[in-house]
């Protein structure tokens, strides 16, 4: 029962933002963080129990089939507390970052943010589902555009217009099933979904998955993603490729393998991951402007993560699920940091960076542990991940899954490439003018070193979240499970 | 050459849209099961929740949750407008010689408006015994409003006053979800007594949601309206 909270608190809080800035306008920075607290709280109890067994919270007193169920499962229940964390993490960073602009609408709409995201990953109705990604949906276009600067506007559109026409294919898409099965209800959906051969269903999955794939930037309906990564602010940069765009990985996952579980389409899925991968990777090599940069390999990720779980084995499931963390944590600490680094030497090139590691050592080492995770080096999480990716795929022994992690490591050279290349322009060269910046406020700092710690931890210890990863991966792939546990 | 590619990839695709939905069943029923929702709302909806309105029924009561999401969604268009043009820089214009309207078209307005408020009223209270409901009479609320702007341009909406509203009435909204969780077993659920059949107070929480909803987008589409025209004098 509990766990409709999760959601409530945050939107709540949001709906009584004017009333707290009636009182006093510094309350609306304290909100975000409070409600995520509460949610970071709520999430860790829940998690042992969900684990044991699912539970379904019904709302508005009607069983699954008729009214709308939230499923506090052990996927969904992990997914609100990394959105939480990440949250936390993100809004006290906020707390002393946003300085501009109407402040308390910015953090109502980062409250209404993480509430869509923590709503689309619990619900268990697919047209629930739609409305809770529209909220996260809508909210990020308006943050995205916040600054008001051209840039952010201009990106802020092109985001509005592709992620409205994939939302509209999404709609057809749940009309299309809604007319053939006369219910929203996921599992229910799932039952009878084996039963029905008709083109009309293809249809459906194929604009469910184009539409959830907007949001999850898979290739190639990414060309939104750099540009609106790139010019929002820096928390919100990081907000989306922690959180964002993992609801959208989510959903595609959901619809792919619990409602419609057809196996032909993941080897489909598994080469536009592959091809997300390659291209986000050599992108981001060829960029200049480092929060441009961080984006590319924000899809390059994207694509390794879609990759793992269409792999469509427990494991490659779970390793996919560990590399979505793993990113989440890496990519907020990189884009939170680097916030600071535009911000103190004034501009978005990396040329403009040279030898700021000196200057700003907290902020560029949190950034460098960053780097070295997501480029998959040991002892950080990154590595975890990459490892037990590359162990799935290769489990089958078909020589077919040989040569696409052939070409995943390929990717992952690229990657190690700009990364490095950025290392070296932190700390190895020297800056043209020798300029004391401001230091960075303990608001930024706290937060970014906690999620290094994270980063580490997780690094040394993976074993401690393998258990988690089983069941959620179990939650996503055992369809006939999901129907037992909803449907009774 | 690259029209005729495209031509001939929309034909393909047009093909293939029509051989995909020529089966596409709209509206019939394919398969026949007797756990189907649809037939439940239409058989039991007026039994289960006192609304003689079964689409209101259905919208507060078993898809309550995503009657709370929408909500949300338009309060997030109405303070995302608000956020940018915040930060945006007012664009000068050249002032235009203002002129007011004329007193036909005042006195019109502030006969009429009035009148549009009382049947938006009417038409969100009413929203569980006839046709209409919250969303409907909020925006014929906040057509009363434009219609102030386009005859009477020099009253201004106290834009405080609204945000005030908009903010209650959607902790009313949770309030009432919380109230359920609390007094009842879930989140949202109808805790109060049913009332009589077809009379105004009926339905449970079913006309106090939809109140809160009328005000909630009431408000939100008038401050919308307002942000807009303050926007481009």
């Amino acid at each position: 029962m509990v766990a409709v909270l999760l959601i409530i608190v945050p939107l709540g809080l949001a709906f009584a933002m004017p009333l707290f800035n009636f009182v006093s306008k510094r309350i609306a920075a304290y909100l975000p963080i409070a409600a995520m607290v509460c949610n970071l709280i709520l999430s860790i109890l829940l998690l042992p129990s969900v684990m044991e067994n699912t539970r379904i919270v019904i709302l508005g007193g009607l069983p699954p089939p008729l009214g709308i169920h939230l499923v506090a499962g052990p996927l969904g229940v992990g997914l609100s507390g990394l959105i939480s964390l990440v949250g936390l993490a993100v809004s006290i960073y906020a707390w002393g970052y946003i300085k501009q602009g109407a402040q308390d609408k910015y953090h109502a709409l980062y409250l209404l943010l993480l509430s869509g995201a923590t709503g689309a990953v619990l619900t268990g109705d697919l047209f629930n589902l739609f409305v809770f990604y529209e909220i996260l949906c809508i909210s990020s276009y308006a943050l995205v555009a916040y600054l008001g600067d051209r840039n952010g506007v201009e990106s802020a559109v092109k985001y509005l217009i592709q992620g409205s026409v994939g939302s509209g294919l999404i709609l057809v898409g749940i009309a299309i099933l809604y007319g053939m099965f006369g219910t929203l209800n996921m599992a229910q959906i799932a039952i009878h979904i084996d039963n029905v051969d008709s083109p009309a269903l293809f249809l459906a999955l194929v604009l469910l998955v184009t539409g959830f794939g907007v949001e999850a930037a898979i290739f190639p309906l990414n060309a939104w993603l750099p540009d609106a990564h790139s010019s929002a602010p820096s928390s919100i940069s990081a907000i989306l490729s922690g959180i964002a765009i993992k609801v959208g990985i989510y959903a595609v996952a959901r619809v792919l393998f619990t409602i419609f579980g057809v196996a032909v389409v993941f080897q489909y899925v598994l080469l536009l991951g592959l091809a997300t991968l390659l291209i986000g990777e050599i992108c981001a090599f060829s960029q200049d402007n480092i929060k441009r940069m961080l984006a590319y390999s924000s899809v390059g990720q994207v694509g390794l993560i879609v990759f793992a779980m269409c792999i469509a084995t427990p494991d490659g499931v779970g390793a996919g699920l560990l590399q979505l963390v793993s990113h989440a944590l890496s990519k907020a600490v990189l884009f939170l940091g680097v916030g600071y680094l535009v911000a103190r030497s004034g501009s978005m090139s990396l040329s403009s960076l040279n030898g700021i590691g000196k200057r700003m050592p907290v902020v560029c080492f949190a950034c460098v542990v960053a780097a070295f995770s997501l480029v998959g080096l040991p002892p950080f999480v990154g590595f975890a991940g990459k490892f037990l990716i590359v162990r799935a795929a290769l489990a089958g022994k078909s020589i077919f899954f040989t040569v696409l992690i052939g070409i995943v490591f390929l990717a992952t050279v690229v990657e190690g490439a700009y990364f490095f290349r950025m290392v070296q322009t932190l700390y190895f060269k020297d800056a043209k003018r020798q300029i004391e910046y401001k230091k960075v406020p303990a608001s930024a700092s706290i937060p970014i070193m906690a999620l290094v710690v994270f980063i580490v931890a997780l690094g040394v210890y993976p074993d401690v979240l393998l258990p988690y990863l089983k069941s959620a991966a179990a939650d996503l792939l055992n369809k006939a499970g999901y129907i037992k546990e909803v449907l009774g | 050459m690259r029209i005729l590619i495209s031509c001939v990839l929309l034909v393909i695709l047009s093909l293939g849209l029509v051989f995909a939905l020529e089966q596409a069943p709209f509206g019939s029923n394919q398969i026949d099961n007797a756990d189907k929702p649809g037939r439940f709302y239409l058989n039991q909806g007026m039994e289960k929740t006192g609304a003689a309105n079964v689409v209101t029924s259905v919208v507060v009561t078993y898809r309550g949750f995503d009657t709370l999401g929408e909500v949300t969604i338009l309060f997030i268009a109405a303070i995302g407008l608000g956020a940018v043009f915040h930060s945006r820089k007012k664009v000068k214009r050249y002032e235009k010689e203002k002129q007011s309207a004329s007193l036909i078209l005042q006195t019109g307005c502030r006969f009429l408006f009035p009148l549009i408020v009382l049947f938006g009223t009417y038409v969100f209270i009413h929203g569980h015994l006839s046709p209409g409901g919250g969303f409907q009479g909020g925006v014929i609320i906040a057509s009363a409003f434009l219609l102030l702007f386009l005859g009477c341009e020099e009253k201004k909406i106290p834009m405080k006053s609204m945000n005030t509203v908009e903010s209650l009435a959607g902790i009313i909204f949770v309030g009432i979800g919380l109230a359920g969780l609390y007094w009842g077993e879930s989140f949202l659920e109808n805790f109060l007594p049913r009332g009589m059949d077809y009379m105004l107070l009926s339905g449970g929480v079913i006309p106090i949601i939809y109140i809160a909803i009328g005000f909630k987008v009431g408000a939100e589409l008038a401050g919308i309206v307002a942000g807009l025209i303050e926007r481009n004098p």
